[in-house]
């Protein structure tokens, strides 16, 4: 009983790691290229999730230091680090895209099967 | 000590500068675009070894970057350890560099060759970074950083080999980030702290009260630095990407970058982890046990490939288990064991790549078999082939021995005989897939029969120096060892 | 059927051919302009910043070429010009950076290298961030323009 309420209190850590789990087994199963990319966006999205609820303090302020006032501020280090893995996001997708874009020049699909069956035939 | 006291930024931030320069100047001044990134690369390596004596005169120093201190700031480190991995890097690189300006006109385009040298500094850099930070979140950039160009550099062929091998690299990659950024984000919640120093203290306490955190994050990064760096069952994404890609991006890949993720490893089970942890569960034995089945496996996957520079690539699977053998043993004299490796296995399989683009350049040949003779027209370059093989292999006389020679004693003082017997067969292993090459090369009577085109002296003058380093490295290494033993000691 | 291959069949046009969407855009963009320049010079004050911002900004000129054509959306900001303004952006980060090793505090520094810091709240304040905020939203406006570029047309 002690377990369930710590997951029910904690459930936004949960549906994290759901996610995660979601998007690692779709990114290593799945055979179509672009839904790999999709669900390597839904895992890194979990783990920012997962900072972001790490992060929050309930109460506090954003950190600019303003001189003489006593203010409860929250630490940057989350929202920092959430931003910059953002941005790594945002430009290993449209790497993987555009050799996506390339392969499918090749082969004219975007299925990994369907390009491993086309090399075996060759 | 004015301009010395930034070296640790320098070295990082050279890089870059240079890398967003290049493109630039490849617009206007192309023949300048090379020699800028030869220069950075030498500076580099300067004030590596500057740091290197200062840091043994007044021991490790610490570099906040804009005045921060951590843990707020991002903070870089330089002890003994770290200073001998940049100068591995460094060097290795300046020296495939020089390699690859006369390779890469016959390998690429001539349009993208600038994008080339761009990546590969952002590369460098990106590594020399992973290295010196003492920051996880900075590491957490650097990696990624490290990665895309990592893939770059493959996929720059822009052939269908290179184009899937990058993406699979690129995918895999991708989710040894995710599961780094999700232990990143355990060890926050336990401490509240990215800084390795401060993690260090503050983990010691928080083991005892979020035990769960701590070993998922330590399961997390097995994984993660595992797939990075290609350990035994996460390895499939090595063989495509190190094969098909322009053989100084092979050279690059299979000689520095696998290194650096073990170095990180090593990093994160040595200064961040408590030494509780290490003693509560068996990580070291796991990680002992996958490279122990890496150098076998790695070799019976190398005899079976047809291809040459898939066989090389196979092969460095199972040489970094050896990397891996000497964290997972725990032992003094089995890390300086395998940090020798790192050295000496950069250079030899940086060189053996190098032997096998000279080859694909002369004559065009990748298929094992069809290199029967070719020591007769291409006489340095298999002579170089031979040393390469020979200190793979571990006879006397070359860097291999004095590796695996420390892993073997440190196994058998730790009472674990069975990683000696380990290590006797991955060489036996190997001398089976490497001896019949140089065999078939030199001793065939048949004459060679395909076309030759004469090498250029560069590349030639590239593999005579890695043949030399790998001869002394295995004769003289009392300078290596002393540093190591003296830089290891910080860590027991 | 992908967009490149749209592109192709119909003579480099984009396909979408219609009244309403192009005088929409025409005048949405260049309050999305202002916007985006706006998010990037209160990245220190505000949410937001040059990431954000030059995204914004960088989606306007997306937009352009979307509901035009692609010529016309390239003779808004040519490849050559795109491709040094990144470089740029990120050497001027780079060399900002350097400053502070220059003044002989170290690598970043900010206050300590005599950066002026203004009152805490106005636009022209928090010294050196200012300065790489804006860089940094160059670069993301134009890499956002090349990536779009090169995704959508490929090697020529």
């Amino acid at each position: 009983m002690e377990t369930l309420g710590g997951i029910i209190d904690n459930y936004y850590y949960m549906v994290a790691v759901i996610l995660f789990v979601i998007g690692m087994y779709t990114m290593l199963t799945h055979s179509n290229m672009i839904k790999k990319v999709i669900a390597m966006n839904i895992m890194d999205a979990s783990v920012f999730l997962m900072f972001v609820s790490v992060g929050y303090a309930h109460g506090s302020q954003a950190p600019i230091i303003r001189e003489g006032a006593e203010i409860f501020y929250a630490n940057p280090l989350p929202g920092a680090l959430i931003l910059t893995g953002i941005v790594v996001a945002v430009s290993v997708t449209a790497y993987a895209l555009s050799l996506i874009v390339k392969i499918y020049r090749y082969y004219d699909t975007c299925d990994y099967d369907e390009i491993c069956e086309i090399r075996s035939q060759e | 000590m004015g301009v010395s006291e930034h070296f640790p930024a320098l070295i990082v931030v050279i890089f870059f500068i240079t890398a967003f320069i290049s493109p630039l100047l490849y617009r206007w001044g192309r023949k300048f675009s090379a020699a800028l990134v030869i220069v950075t690369i030498a500076a580099a390596l300067g004030m590596t070894v500057s740091l290197l004596v200062t840091v043994q005169q007044a021991g490790t120093v610490f570099y906040h970057m804009g005045g921060w201190p951590p843990p707020w700031g991002i903070e870089f480190k330089a002890d003994p350890l770290r200073l001998f991995m940049l100068l591995v890097v460094i060097s290795v690189s300046l020296w495939i560099f020089i390699f690859a300006l006369r390779d890469l006109q016959h390998e690429l385009k001539k349009r993208v060759i600038g994008w080339y040298y761009t990546l590969y500094s952002i590369l460098v850099g990106s590594m020399a970074g992973i290295v010196l930070t003492n920051d996880l979140f900075n590491l957490f950039v650097l990696m990624e950083i490290c990665a895309i160009s990592a893939c770059a550099i493959i996929s720059i062929k822009e052939d269908r080999e290179c184009l899937e091998a990058s993406f699979k690299y690129l995918i895999l990659s991708a989710m040894g980030t995710g599961c780094f950024l999700l232990g990143v984000v355990m060890l926050y919640m336990a401490t509240g702290y990215l800084n390795y120093s401060f993690l260090h203290l503050e983990l010691a306490e928080a083991f005892n009260y979020y035990p769960r955190n701590i070993f998922t994050a330590a399961a997390l990064f097995i994984v993660a630095f595992g797939t990075k760096a290609a350990l035994f069952p996460l390895h499939v994404w090595l063989p495509d990407a190190h094969a098909s890609a322009p053989s100084p991006s092979s050279a690059m890949l299979s000689g520095v970058v696998i290194k650096i993720y073990a170095f990180a490893l090593f990093l994160m089970f040595y200064e961040v982890f408590p030494r509780t942890l290490l003693e509560a569960i068996p990580l070291n034995e796991i990680i002992l046990w996958l490279a122990a089945l890496g150098t076998l496996f790695g070799s019976i996957f190398a005899m079976l490939q047809s291809d040459l520079k898939k066989m090389l690539a196979f092969s460095s699977i199972g040489q970094i288990a050896y990397i891996f053998m000497g964290i997972g043993l725990n032992h003094e004299s089995a890390l300086v064991g395998g940090f020798y490796h790192i050295m000496v296995h950069a250079v030899t399989k940086a060189m053996l790549f190098m032997a096998a683009g000279v080859i694909i350049y002369s004559t065009g040949v990748r298929d094992i078999k069809k290199l029967a003779g070719i020591g007769r027209v291409l006489p340095i370059t298999m002579i170089a082939f031979t040393i390469g093989s020979a200190s793979m292999v571990g006879i006397p006389g070359t860097g291999g021995l004095i590796s695996k020679w420390f892993l073997a004693i440190s196994a058998l003082e730790i009472g674990r005989p069975v990683f000696v017997i380990v290590i006797l067969a991955s060489s036996l292993l190997n001398a089976i897939y490497y001896m019949p090459i140089v065999i078939n090369a030199f001793m065939q009577q048949e004459d060679f029969k395909k076309d030759i085109k004469p090498v250029p002296r560069v590349m030639l003058a590239c593999l005579v120096i890695g043949m030399i380093f790998i001869v002394i490295s295995g004769f003289y290494t009392t300078p290596v060892v002393t540093l190591l033993e003296q830089a290891l000691a910080l860590y027991f | 059927m992908p967009l490149s291959d749209l592109t192709r069949s119909r003579g480099g046009k984009i396909p979408i051919d219609d009244q309403i969407v192009r005088i929409t855009s025409r005048l949405v963009v260049p309050f999305i302009q202002v916007y985006g320049i706006y998010v990037i010079l209160n990245g220190h004050l505000s949410p937001g910043g040059s990431f954000s911002g030059g995204a914004i900004f960088g989606a306007s000129l997306v937009l352009l070429a979307l509901s035009f054509n692609l010529e016309a959306g390239a003779r808004q900001i040519p490849h050559h010009a795109a491709s040094l303004l990144e470089s740029g952006g990120a050497l001027g980060y780079a060399l900002t950076g350097l400053v502070g090793v220059f003044v002989g505090s170290s690598y970043l520094a900010n206050r300590i290298a005599g950066f002026p810091m203004g009152q805490p709240g106005e636009l022209f304040s928090a010294g050196a961030i200012l300065v790489i905020t804006v860089f940094v939203g160059i670069k993301v406006a134009s890499t956002i323009v090349t990536l779009f570029y090169y995704i959508i047309e490929g090697e020529k």
